[in-house]
């Protein structure tokens, strides 16, 4: 969010939770967009 | 044997932890003693029932190498030194099948309605040595691991070379029962690769190839070994010469790991192509055996025992110790100790090691006969507690006892409670408060550091162990940062409460960042999973009402992220410059109008409580 950057990878809400971190700068401040929002597009 | 003998040890053997309960001092323990169906006190371990078993299964401590009967003694060492009977591979005893056992025991020992017994047993402190699993190299193909009967594991082969195993100490190969002489082993088989098995190394391996190879020299001098590795890792007192011993006794050790192994089908022979990284040639060899040096895997059944005594795991499965350094056999948990592979991966030496200083401090514990609880704990305010359990639900500790269903309100046990305030971060109805960091103060900090200049300010939450040491770890090591970034100390991350960043955004604050460890590090056990979720929420509230959630950060620091936590602060500072006065100014208002909007119905809510209790109480 910080950085921008998007990218795809697989996150099951309901599963075991872990630390995320973007792939481009390393920023934890990741937000997964939930299937509601990911329809809306 | 010692263990066994001792008068003050009570050792149940063939028994599982069920539950536990209670805390440090206080713990009950129920474990399930299962059924043997020999009673253990009568039988003298003569062996006449095998003799006579008809039942058969493949023998689990010889790897399968060989089999056992129905009844039988679970290895040769075992303690208590009795039968039992395996009831799956058994005839049957209801009605009884065969009942050859039970004739010829002169002992009148078997009892096949013996049922498994739960006993309580209330104890001050326990260690967890649960020890590892080994890995099972199926999955590598390209090694032929159970399609080749000449490949085998290091566990296969410790029972082949056993005085007590199958072949009584004589090496075969399982292929055709024959003496192999030239032997290949394979290491890091299942360790050191993310693609096959685990990323760690496991430890143990590499020296116990150097005892094996040493082992066939000496008992069959006419035999050619070959380890193949990435790299001999013989740390440790006397390993090196070990290694150097095996070395000059004619090993020889080729550093690369082979691609693909393959049987000559008429002889039995395995051949296979590797890249020789030292000379960096291709050599080809073939060997008769082949051994794969296969690494350590957490114990399956330890998700059980985390469960039951609150414990958290490292990245790669194994127990995590409360501090790495500090208190290694020390678990997370009050009252609850680690040894062995149950931590990570080890061998004999550092495992008994680790055995007694874990039972040293068990000892010092229940010697003391009290324990000091933390200065900084939860307190209940009855009054507010509606009993809804959430608290329960996500204490890391199980300190708290709380049912929604039977309307039990929260109580916690100081004893238990480690401080991190997660309970009173999720308490919707303020009824929890923590000693020394109560709302009332966080919140005195946040209004304080906005109140003059708010533009200017960036609210940071650091928690006490990673992130504000973090700070510390910049700020000795002269790292500059922004002075617009104001710390406000919580012990943990899961302790911002969501009250405390929209008072902030209310107040006036530009940015608000949320910083804590990294989630193999947390000090709580894993309370700083709630703390993402928090924040999950408040990014979604915030972009519900129009604001920006890019306003409010969240960073994992740690203690030793100096450089991260000057950087992060520079971004919150770069941040801080993007929001504008009027950004602000409309969180404000929205955020004040969402505040009166939920104080009204706060209001309201009380003034309802109220008439329905002087209601009450003149119909009395």
């Amino acid at each position: 969010m910080r950085c921008g950057h998007d990218w795809t990878e697989a996150y099951d809400p309901k599963g075991v939770m872990t630390e995320r971190s973007c792939p481009k700068c390393r920023s934890n401040s990741v937000r997964p967009l939930e299937e509601a929002d990911a329809k809306k597009g | 044997m010692d263990a066994g003998r001792h008068p003050k040890i009570n050792l149940m053997a063939f028994s599982e932890v069920e539950d536990v309960s209670g805390y440090v001092g206080n713990f009950k323990v129920t474990v399930r003693k299962k059924a043997r169906y020999v009673d253990a006190s009568l039988c003298n371990s003569c062996g006449e029932c095998a003799k006579v078993c008809p039942a058969t299964h493949p023998d689990e401590f010889q790897m399968g190498l060989s089999t056992r009967r129905a009844i039988h003694l679970p290895f040769p060492q075992a303690v208590p030194s009795a039968y039992l009977i395996d009831m799956e591979t058994c005839l049957g005893t209801n009605p009884i099948a065969c009942g050859k056992c039970e004739d010829v025991c002169e002992k009148k020992a078997i009892d096949y309605d013996m049922q498994d017994e739960n006993v309580v047993l209330d104890v001050g402190a326990i260690v967890v040595a649960t020890g590892i699993e080994p890995y099972d190299p199926t999955a590598l193909d390209e090694y032929g691991y159970t399609r080749y009967p000449n490949v085998v594991t290091s566990m296969e082969f410790e029972r082949l070379i056993c005085a007590g195993g199958p072949t009584e100490g004589h090496l075969v190969r399982p292929g055709d029962h024959a003496t192999p002489k030239r032997i290949g082993f394979i290491q890091c088989v299942g360790s050191r690769s993310l693609r096959d098995g685990a990323g760690y190394c496991s430890n143990f391996c590499c020296m116990n190839t150097v005892k094996d190879t040493l082992l066939i020299r000496d008992h069959y001098p006419d035999s050619e070994c070959t380890v193949f590795y990435i790299d001999m890792r013989a740390f440790g007192k006397g390993f090196e010469e070990l290694y150097d011993k095996s070395r000059e006794a004619g090993v020889r050790y080729v550093r690369g790991i082979p691609g693909e192994v393959e049987e000559d089908p008429e002889t039995g022979a395995l051949r296979m192509m590797v890249e020789n990284t030292t000379t960096q040639e291709m050599e080809e060899h073939e060997f008769d055996m082949i051994v794969l040096s296969v690494g350590a895997r957490p114990q399956s059944g330890d998700k059980t025992v985390r469960r039951l005594l609150t414990l958290s795991s490292t990245a790669d499965g194994f127990l995590m110790e409360a501090h790495p350094k500090l208190k290694p056999v020390d678990a997370p948990t009050k009252g609850v100790f680690i040894a062995g592979c149950a931590e990570a991966p080890k061998d004999v030496k550092d495992s008994v090691t680790q055995a007694g200083a874990a039972a040293a401090r068990a000892g010092a514990l229940l010697n003391a006969g009290k324990v000091t609880v933390e200065s900084i704990t939860a307190s209940v305010d009855h009054d507010n507690c509606n009993a809804c359990g959430l608290c329960a639900m996500v204490c890391p500790y199980g300190a708290i006892t709380a049912d929604k269903k039977t309307k039990t309100r929260a109580t916690v046990v100081e004893a238990a409670c480690a401080g991190c305030g997660n309970c009173a971060a999720t308490c919707a109805f303020g009824a929890i408060t923590m000693r020394h960091f109560t709302d009332g103060q966080i919140m005195s900090q946040v209004d304080a550091i906005l109140e003059a200049d708010h533009m200017e300010k960036v609210v940071v939450f650091a928690c006490n162990w990673c992130s504000y040491a973090g700070g510390d770890t910049a700020g000795i090591s002269r790292m500059q940062y922004p002075a617009s970034n104001r710390l406000i100390r919580t012990m943990c991350s899961a302790r911002v409460d969501e009250s405390f960043v929209l008072r902030a955004f209310r107040k006036g604050a530009p940015v608000v960042l949320v910083s804590g460890c990294h989630f193999s590090d947390c000090h709580y056990i894993d309370a700083n999973r709630q703390t993402v979720k928090r924040i999950y929420r408040l990014w979604k509230y915030l972009e519900k009402r129009g604001i920006r959630p890019e306003r409010l950060q969240l960073e994992w620091i740690s203690a030793a992220e100096g450089p991260k936590f000057q950087k992060t602060m520079q971004q919150m500072e770069d941040l801080r410059k993007t929001v504008t006065a009027e950004e602000v100014a409309e969180t404000v208002e929205i955020l004040q109008a969402e505040h009166e909007k939920k104080l009204a119905k706060a209001a309201r809510k009380a003034a309802k409580k109220e008439s329905a209790e002087s209601g009450e109480t003149l119909e009395v």
